[in-house]
């Protein structure tokens, strides 16, 4: 009846069979260069179940390429992931997706054309399971299976607190709205394995503030394992629990917020040796 | 109303009627078009291949039967068999969906990520491929298409027009194609259908995500491929109601594949990214070609029809070059 | 209709009546994930019914004052009924109130208890809870982000619902008994307390009684025909009389619908949606409207600005007239009609505004432009004048007698008058019984028959319509002893969109004269049009062809001046053009961008002598404080201009100096 429909129908994280704590993607001696420039070399860390995980480093340290390896754009020539017990040495990015690893991407890579809400709807792709002679009449099962994706993408709608630009076609929007919209698609998977990359690029500080609220809610409430690429340190060691340090390519540091900021080889790398760029 | 006026009328209805006939054909290009930024060179000859399958199958001829004869010296060229129209349709249907299948198998698959003109060029050559397969698979000569549209003119309709001219004047009612009113029907219904499922399905929903972002799109789960097939596989459907329509009109042969060229003004006044573009920009070709025929014609000493188009669409390309329904494209920084 | 009803003195008996008569019809909406979520009248009654029930399992007694604290949703509003039905006092406060005026009010009307919407609130109130030791218990509506919170003291809004329903389980006669206690409920008991947003000091507890407010909302919903049919979208803070009474009051007694929106942002759509038949807003939301539209026609194709304009043309001339059943001609219908097809239909449904029978504004002047644009739409806006002490209404105007610059006449069963120095002083049926635990101001604001102050001075014109001209501490008189009014001069001048701010001197001087700030925005435009080239505001606000501009609408002001009685004494006889932009960062505006005048005063004292003492230019020179907070100064000859005065009915004169 009128009873204020609650988040219910929308879990916000898959149940992957995974105690929270475990490991849930490994990544094992990983290797990655292009036409013989190194990107990564041989790098290994672990990302635990429910953990937000950070990965940092100075520009071109390859922390995208890695979240590329991780998600199945990039294959490595060596190395293997581990992700929920299964080793491979890649996925393929649809597979991925199918198995619950959704990201957001560096220069926010939404749908412009279309509205926030159909955005957030393609999110749920994988998730939609009526086939193409269904959807065709869109009758009986795949109308009931649209009616049941639009109630968990209101749900996230009202989470991210975006309800004043549902119809809004997202190319309209401002960056940093388009940034939470993007969060909004891949946490429409209900992902195990949330990866962000550089999700506070080019916002100000409130807007900082709030993303870091979301993710940390994110996390909080659905237990969503998060791995996450970010420039500015101070959000990097307030909200994630262990860091992965990167620099050319090669792993330096590995540890919570307290250990990083102690470890020698990252002060050094962020202050002393010039390399930027 | 006079009879003049009368004229008129009957010249917009008929130029609305060609209008849909235009449509139908631009609707296919502009599907593909929006969908994956192709411009599919090859769509009038898929509606030609669809509509010689069409007789094929209706009619039980024996396809390739002039390579079978010639190899083996026999003399095979029918089955015997007739199908019922509708039988004939879906199993068009399912060799339009096989054709989708195999052509992102054998070609598309190893384009991704190439320049739209590189798939372009590909679907040149699937047009010159397909113009000479179906030729190889049906013959060459003109057949006739009957799938059961009524067609003719409509007495009915011309005993009620015949009412509206004043008394005693000399005017015999309105001529309507029966055919072009079934077309419009059809094409409403099509176009209908076609706008549902793209905002109302996931399927739909995919097919512009990819239209928009292809990593993005990846990156949510969706199989590119899969969507190139269900692309094509719209297209085939899409060239087949067409093929069937100027089929029954004009005759099952070649010069059904230079529809085409009729459908490239109509996308330039549409706007090629637009499913009602490619409606209302059929409907003002249709119209404007057919009361320039009946106006300036004379002037000019006729033919206007064979042109009218193309100088529309050179205005519009001057002056409007998105079309009247395109996408100016927004974006931020 | 709510006349024919017995005349009821409590709120909560009105839920009681209406979940009778409108059963079936909705009370309350709210959109919520995407949907409109609705409620009948029988169904809020529940609502409320078991909240309040559970309020009294936790130890909510009659008398007890309990905060209210969000934005407009639905369990906010069933709160306040529901502490009603208890005979306790609801204390709305704004939801935006930070924290250490929300721990006063708290403090002050000695909370125990607390109904918030959100986190949000649920921290501000944790923040200072250690100073409050009153404050026990914290109810919430939403639970988002509390999970992890000490729930020793926190408890959502839905279990408290629970332990209503639980409770009647337990002993089915309490909800008899609930019943019987609303029906036994006395008109004297306090039906809410609001305190006012206090621009000065600290605010103050309004405090209503129930039988007062009933009256109040009957007169009003019975003066403009509201009924269950109507409906509201709730946007305006939820702490302040005019939700409070125009939405909730008058809600209950004339039975319409309540639409909570989804949030701030999203009220333009929501309205839209809704298309409420009832509509309140400030001069600045109506001028914010104006704005989107016509920033949406300039961006809009030539065909469709040329129908735009020649329609809205047609509307300016006829609508009105229309409006108001005046004869128009024919050919003037027949435009208007079309109109109403292509323009003003389709423009009232964009702004949400298709259905709306009786809209009000107030709170500040509204241009008469800006006014007449909305009702030449069809749209039936008018004026009333109110306050937080009269539960709102004191002055409203009737349909068919609606105008800009008056606020009409005394609302039914109100009784307003002028005193001798000028202030309105009302009496009302709504009106306050005193400020809570504050007899030395309720003393102050009462006069000793019992009227009440509104420190507003103001005067009724030939129609009987009140017309407000200023806080009555700032009207002064000129040495002539004519009336002197610098915000009524100001405003004036405001009007014209190439005056940005006006700042007049004239209490216990020969004269008004008036420093003029131009607007850039506007001016600049002007000047770009007419190829006048500037490199500074400096040079563009001293241009000649500038001076001339703005003697023109000084000319203006003046005459429009002249034709009022009590005003026209106070014609602008001097002015300047201000060599810099007026900027809170220089302190002479406040930051919510109000002049303040006396600091002005002082600071251009120079320029002010040379207003008065007829010199033709004065060099100044000015401090000023740039955006990154570095102090520079600049230099300027301001020149001086005289202003014509026009004639004034010497009667008048007479009237104004009393």
């Amino acid at each position: 009846m009128n009873a204020r429909p609650d988040s219910s129908e929308f879990s916000g994280a898959r149940d992957d069979g995974i105690a929270k704590g475990d490991t849930l993607l490994e990544v094992n001696n990983v290797s990655l260069s292009f036409g013989g420039v190194k990107a990564i070399t041989d790098i290994s860390f672990d990302i635990k179940k429910g953990e937000i995980r950070a990965i940092i480093g100075p520009n071109g340290a390859g922390k995208t390429s890695m979240l590329n390896v991780i998600n199945g754009f990039y294959t490595p020539q060596q190395g293997t992931i581990t992700y929920r017990g299964v080793p491979r040495r890649a996925m393929r990015t649809t597979d991925a997706a199918r198995q619950g690893i959704a990201r957001t991407f560096q220069n926010i890579a939404l749908f412009k054309g279309m509205s926030t809400l159909d955005n957030i709807m393609t999110g749920r792709i994988t998730l939609q399971k009526r086939n193409l002679f269904w959807q065709g009449l869109w009758a009986g099962p795949a109308e009931r299976e649209e009616i049941e994706h639009r109630r968990a993408v209101e749900a996230i709608i009202d989470f991210l607190e975006i309800e004043h630009i549902r119809k809004t076609p997202v190319g309209r929007l401002p960056y940093g709205l388009q940034k939470r919209v993007e969060l909004g698609r891949a946490l429409a998977a209900e992902p195990s394995l949330l990866l962000l990359d550089e999700p506070m690029a080019g916002m100000n500080l409130e807007e900082k503030e709030d993303m870091s609220r979301f993710i940390l809610d994110v996390n909080n409430q659905f237990g969503t394992t998060i791995a996450l690429i970010e420039h500015d340190m101070g959000v990097v060691m307030d909200i994630s629990d262990r860091i992965v340090v990167l620099d050319y390519g090669r792993k330096i540091g590995d540890g919570n917020p307290d250990e990083i900021a102690k470890n020698q080889d990252v002060i050094d790398a962020y202050l002393g040796v010039p390399h930027e760029g | 109303m006079n009879v003049e006026f009368l004229f008129f009328l009957e010249t917009v209805l008929n130029g609305l009627m060609a209008g849909v006939m235009y449509a139908l054909v631009a609707l296919g290009f502009a599907l593909i078009f929006k969908a994956s930024g192709i411009f599919n060179f090859a769509q009038g000859v898929m509606a030609l291949f669809a509509a010689l399958t069409l007789v094929g199958l209706q009619t039980g001829q024996v396809p390739f039967a002039h390579l079978i004869n010639a190899i083996f010296g026999t003399e095979v060229h029918h089955f015997g068999w007739e199908l019922p129209a509708i039988v004939a349709i879906a199993g068009t249907l399912v060799v339009m969906v096989a054709f989708a299948y195999l052509f992102e198998g054998l070609v598309l698959k190893h384009l991704v990520n190439q320049e739209p003109i590189i798939l372009f060029m590909a679907t040149i050559g699937l047009a010159y491929f397909l113009e000479g397969f179906g030729d190889l698979m049906w013959g060459a000569d003109i057949k006739r298409l009957d799938v059961g549209i009524p067609s003719g003119g409509s007495f009915w309709w011309e005993d009620v027009t015949r009412e509206w001219a004043p008394e005693g004047s000399d005017y015999f009612g309105m001529y309507v194609d029966k055919l072009d009113v079934v077309a419009a029907i059809v094409a409403v219904v099509l176009v209908s259908a076609l706008v549902a499922f793209s905002q109302y399905t996931k399927f739909g929903r995919a097919l512009r995500a990819v239209a928009d972002d292809h990593q993005a799109a990846l990156s949510v789960g969706i199989s590119l491929r899969t969507i190139w097939v269900v692309v094509w596989s719209i297209a085939g459907f899409v060239a087949l109601v067409a093929g069937i329509m100027w089929g029954a009109k004009s005759g099952v042969q070649f010069s059904l594949s230079l529809i085409a060229l009729k459908a490239l003004p109509v996308l330039i006044l549409g706007g090629f990214t637009s499913i009602p573009g490619a409606i209302v920009g059929g409907l003002i070709i249709g119209v404007g070609e057919k009361l320039a025929e009946l106006y300036i014609g004379p002037l000019v000493g006729g033919a206007i029809e064979n042109w009218f188009a193309y100088v529309v669409a050179l205005v519009f390309l001057l002056f409007r070059p998105q079309g009247l329904f395109g996408e100016r494209i927004i974006e931020r920084i | 209709m709510a006349e024919h009803e017995p005349m009821l003195d409590t709120f909560p008996k009105y839920l009681l009546l209406n979940a009778e008569r409108f059963a079936g019809l909705p009370a309350m909406r709210h959109k919520d994930f995407g949907i409109w979520q609705s409620w009948t009248w029988k169904e809020q009654l529940e609502q409320v019914r078991t909240f309040s029930i559970g309020l009294q399992t936790h130890g909510v007694a009659h008398g007890e004052r309990v905060a209210v604290v969000g934005a407009n949703r639905p369990r906010l509003y069933w709160a306040i009924a529901a502490l009603q039905a208890l005979g306790a006092v609801p204390v709305p406060v704004y939801a935006d109130a930070v924290a250490e005026e929300l721990a006063y009010v708290l403090d002050h009307a000695g909370v125990r208890l607390a109904v918030v919407q959100d986190q949000e609130q649920v921290d501000k109130i944790l923040s200072f809870s250690e100073k409050i030791p009153n404050l026990g218990l914290i109810i919430y509506d939403e639970q988002r982000g509390l999970a992890d919170y000490d729930h020793s003291r926190l408890v959502s809004f839905a279990d408290v619902q629970e332990a209503g329903r639980k409770a009647i389980e337990d002993a089915p006669d309490l909800s008899v008994r609930w019943e019987e206690t609303i029906r036994a409920a006395s008109g004297d008991d306090v039906s809410i307390m609001l305190y006012t947003s206090g621009t000065t000091g600290r605010s103050k507890g309004v405090v209503i009684t129930a039988a007062a407010a009933v009256q109040a909302a009957s007169d009003t919903a019975a003066f403009d025909k509201l009924n269950e049919h109507d409906s509201v979208l709730a946007y305006l803070p939820l702490a302040w009389v005019g939700d409070h009474y125009l939405n909730y009051a008058q809600g209950y007694v004339s039975g319409f619908c309540v639409n909570c929106p989804e949030g701030p942002e999203t009220v333009a759509q929501d309205l839209k949606e809704i298309g409420p038949t009832f509509y309140f807003a400030p001069p600045r939301v109506f001028e914010g409207l104006l704005t989107m539209v016509t920033i949406r026609m300039e961006d809009a194709g030539r065909l469709k600005k040329w129908i735009f304009d020649k329609f809205i043309g047609v509307a300016r001339k006829h609508g009105e007239a229309i409006l108001e059943g005046r004869p128009v001609p024919l050919s003037g219908r027949i435009a208007y009609a079309l109109g109403r097809v292509f323009v003003y239909g389709p423009l009232k449904n964009v702004l949400g505004l298709s259905k709306v029978r009786t809209a009000y504004t107030a709170g500040e002047a509204i241009g008469e432009d800006l006014f007449s644009f909305f009702r030449s739409l069809g749209i039936n806006l008018k004026q009333l004048y109110g306050q937080t002490e009269a539960f709102l209404y004191v002055t409203c105007q009737e349909d068919g007698a609606v105008r800009a610059d008056a606020v009409g006449p005394a609302a039914p069963n109100v009784d307003v008058r002028i005193s001798s120095d000028g202030e309105v002083q009302f009496k009302s049926p709504g009106m306050f019984k005193g400020y809570y635990l504050d007899d030395a101001k309720t003393a102050e604001t009462l006069t000793e028959d019992g009227y009440v102050k509104t420190g507003d001075a103001g005067f009724f014109d030939q129609d009987g319509q009140l017309r407000i001209i200023d806080r009555a501490k700032d009207v002064g008189r000129l040495k002539s002893g004519a009336l002197f009014s610098p915000k009524y001069v100001e405003n004036a001048l405001k009007f014209f969109p190439n005056i940005k701010e006006a700042v007049a001197f004239g209490d216990q001087r020969d004269f008004c004269a008036v420093f003029i700030n131009i607007d850039l925005t506007a001016v600049g435009n002007w000047a770009e049009r007419n190829n006048i080239s500037y490199a500074s505001y400096q040079e563009l606000a001293g241009h000649p062809r500038v001076y001339e501009m703005i003697a023109n609408h000084v000319d203006d002001t003046n005459r429009k001046l002249s034709k009022e009685p009590m005003m026209a004494g106070a014609q602008i006889k001097r002015f300047l053009v201000l060599h810099k932009e007026l900027d809170a960062d220089d302190g002479e505006l406040t930051r919510t961008q109000k002049v303040r005048r006396g600091f002005i005063g002082d600071r251009y004292g120079e320029l002010i002598e040379a207003l008065y003492d007829g010199s033709p230019e004065k060099f100044v020179e000015t401090e000023v404080t740039y955006e990154d907070g570095r102090k520079g100064s600049i230099r300027a000859t301001v020149k001086i201009a005289d202003a014509k005065l026009y004639d004034v009915p010497a009667e008048a004169m007479k009237e104004a100096a009393e």
